[in-house]
């Protein structure tokens, strides 16, 4: 966190609370939450279910906005922000990858990734669609899948389609929600390794899991428990 | 997101379900298939029947003697006193906008030879201002004069059926003809009229009317009578108030009271018009209603089948969202998909009208008309069909919260 202190943080949330009314009950999802993540920064946020970690993913995304408190991602606070500037949000700031890749069925690895772009404000980028996607598939090592669909892609390489469409807008942030959840240990390993590397390079990774062996990738830990980050330190034996 | 990605993102999607897309716009292709067929068999049938009456000509006027009433016994058709050549004279001198005038007194069972062929053919009298008012050009030769036309010259004009018939090809003009005995020269032949009415009106010979009167026509109610009395009244003149003018000096040489009825009866062509233009009117009106309903039973279908589609890509749209798409961009995407399954409904069924319609023409020999008009409001009621059910299915998408959108199962 040190290290990035001359750089706003990529994620500032401060006392963040989210309620949901359901019937009479108001259920406190979230209690008081405060934390930074900064660029470079590769973090597992751990909880079990009900803990409040799903609910931090959804506004981390900004697909959700706080009942109270303030999140700022890449310095623009989400509650201030319209649908539609929400929208525009994720699609420039934020690439999401999911537990079942939520790839389209029978379209191209090529216009999987190239997806985003579609939904892009900016006109330079959604010319050159084909061109960012197809460097994106080559550095998540499947150039010579590119004309593929899902279905003649095996699990991993599926999670690594996902992968570059979350890269192709060039974003501040990814945030995986279990992306391993549906993938073999050995698969896991080389997606968390390719996480890995994109961290290095300077990508901010957010990643949500239950499994500790997952979450040991990571270089730092937020473990959420009944709506409050009860731990929030580095992981053993790497540096934050 | 762009119009054009929005097509394409739809076409995709209706090709992954080319047999649902195929039966759900089934509908549309049906009701837009049939109002095309029968439109065009309507407007076909008007158009020839519009064709025939302007080929009879138009701002013209017929006048035929009509029913005697002698004692509160009404006579036949025909059966009043005969026009006769000064009603003509004063019909064409005494009413304003009266350009010409002509009788015209018949034989409908005249037998005509050349030689060793014959022809049984309508053989009417008729004077020198028919050409006018019947606007009827010669192809060849020429008609008879005023002066013919009152001599009792024995010229005779073919139409062009009889010219074929007789002639075969040859040369009818300066041939002496004989009919019902009488020899006449040939002067002239018709140009084409074509069918009015279920009849040939080139199958005619036209000759002077004082001639038909003492060769052609049996006993006469008059010396001077002409059978019926044609008129064609200037354009730039109103055609009722012609009408009017002339029905007032017939009832005063007729010496018609005022409180009795015409025994006379005037004919107006644009009447048979109106009537007609009313009919295909009510006719559009019934095809109309059945193409809203077709297009309406068929547009349910598709807010169904869109409805349907929607809930199966739940998670596709919770995805789009979540990766920047604004609900307008899904609105789009779905509202597109909608019109193009339209469109492309609409389109088949305008090939498939066209097809049916062609083949009932070949078939049956029916005059078939597509209108312009028809193929555009088939294709933008097609089009409209997909907006207005379309958006409801389309609303429902835009408005899904991305959150539980993907996390549907």
């Amino acid at each position: 966190m040190d290290g990035g202190a001359a750089q706003a943080p990529v994620v500032s949330a401060r006392n963040l609370t989210k309620t949901y009314q359901l019937g009479e009950v108001a259920v406190h999802a979230l209690r008081d939450v405060s934390f930074d993540i900064h660029r470079g920064e590769f973090v597992a946020i751990m909880g079990p279910s009900g803990s409040g970690k799903s609910t931090l993913m959804n506004l981390i995304g900004a697909l959700d906005t706080p009942t109270t408190g303030a999140l700022a991602i890449n310095g623009a606070d989400i509650a201030t922000l319209d649908k539609d500037q929400l929208a525009d949000l994720r699609n420039r700031t934020l690439g999401f990858v999911f537990q079942q890749f939520n790839l389209l069925a029978r379209t191209s690895a090529l216009d999987n990734v190239k997806l985003p772009l579609a939904y892009s404000r900016d006109p330079a980028r959604q010319a050159r669609g084909s061109e960012l996607a197809a460097q994106r598939l080559t550095e998540v090592g499947l150039a010579d899948r590119m004309d593929h669909v899902p279905s003649q892609l095996s699990g991993g390489q599926q999670q690594r389609v996902a992968i570059a469409r979350a890269l192709v807008n060039s974003p501040s942030l990814i945030l995986a929600d279990e992306p391993t959840g549906a993938l073999d240990t050995q698969t896991s390993g080389e997606i968390m390794a390719l996480f890995e590397r994109l961290t290095e390079s300077g990508m901010t990774v957010i990643l949500v899991t239950h499994e500790p062996d997952v979450a040991a990738h990571a270089r730092r830990l937020l473990r959420v428990r009944d709506g409050r980050i009860v731990e929030d330190r580095a992981v053993a034996g790497r540096p934050v | 997101m762009s119009v054009i990605e929005y097509i394409k993102t739809a076409l995709v999607a209706l090709r992954l379900n080319k047999l649902r897309s195929m039966l759900t716009t089934l509908g549309i292709i049906i009701g837009v298939a049939s109002v095309i067929v029968m439109s065009g068999i309507g407007s076909g049938a008007s158009k020839q029947i519009e064709d025939q009456i302007s080929s009879l000509g138009t701002n013209q006027l017929t006048i035929f003697p009509g029913s005697a009433n002698v004692g509160g016994r009404r006579g036949g058709f025909g059966s009043a006193p005969p026009l006769t050549e000064k009603d003509l004279r004063a019909v064409r001198d005494g009413v304003a906008g009266v350009m010409a005038a002509s009788g015209e007194l018949g034989n409908n069972n005249a037998s005509v030879v050349l030689g060793n062929a014959n022809w049984t053919t309508q053989v009417q009298g008729v004077g020198a201002e028919i050409e006018l008012v019947r606007e009827w050009p010669i192809a060849r030769g020429r008609y008879f004069d005023a002066r013919e036309a009152a001599s009792g010259a024995k010229f005779g004009v073919l139409g062009a059926t009889v010219a074929r018939e007789l002639f075969a090809g040859a040369d009818p003009l300066g041939t002496t003809i004989r009919i019902n005995n009488s020899p006449f020269q040939v002067i002239g032949v018709l140009s084409e009229k074509g069918q009015a009415g279920g009849r040939d009106q080139d199958d005619v010979i036209l000759v002077p009317i004082s001639t038909a009167r003492s060769r052609l026509v049996g006993r006469l109610g008059a010396p001077d009578q002409i059978g019926s009395l044609l008129v064609k009244v200037d354009p730039r003149y109103n055609l009722a108030e012609v009408q009017a003018d002339i029905e007032r000096v017939l009832r005063d040489r007729r010496r018609i009271g005022p409180d009795k009825d015409n025994n006379f009866i005037i004919r107006n062509f644009a009447e048979f018009l109106e009537t007609r233009n009313q009919a295909s009117k009510t006719l559009g009106l019934l095809l109309a209603a059945t193409a809203a309903i077709s297009l309406v039973v068929g547009g349910i279908g598709i807010m169904n089948i869109m409805l349907v589609s929607v809930t199966e890509r739940t998670r596709e749209i919770g995805l789009r969202m979540a990766i920047g798409a604004r609900g307008s961009d899904i609105l789009g995407q779905f509202l597109t998909e909608a019109v193009l399954l339209c469109l492309v409904g609409g389109l088949i069924g305008l090939g498939l009208g066209a097809g049916v319609a062609a083949g009932l023409a070949g078939i049956f020999g029916w005059p078939v008309y597509i209108s312009p008009v028809v193929v555009l409001v088939a294709i933008a009621a097609s089009a409209t069909v997909g907006i207005v059910f379309g958006y409801v299915p389309a609303r429902r998408a835009s408005a899904l919260n991305p959150i539980e959108a993907l996390r549907y199962e």
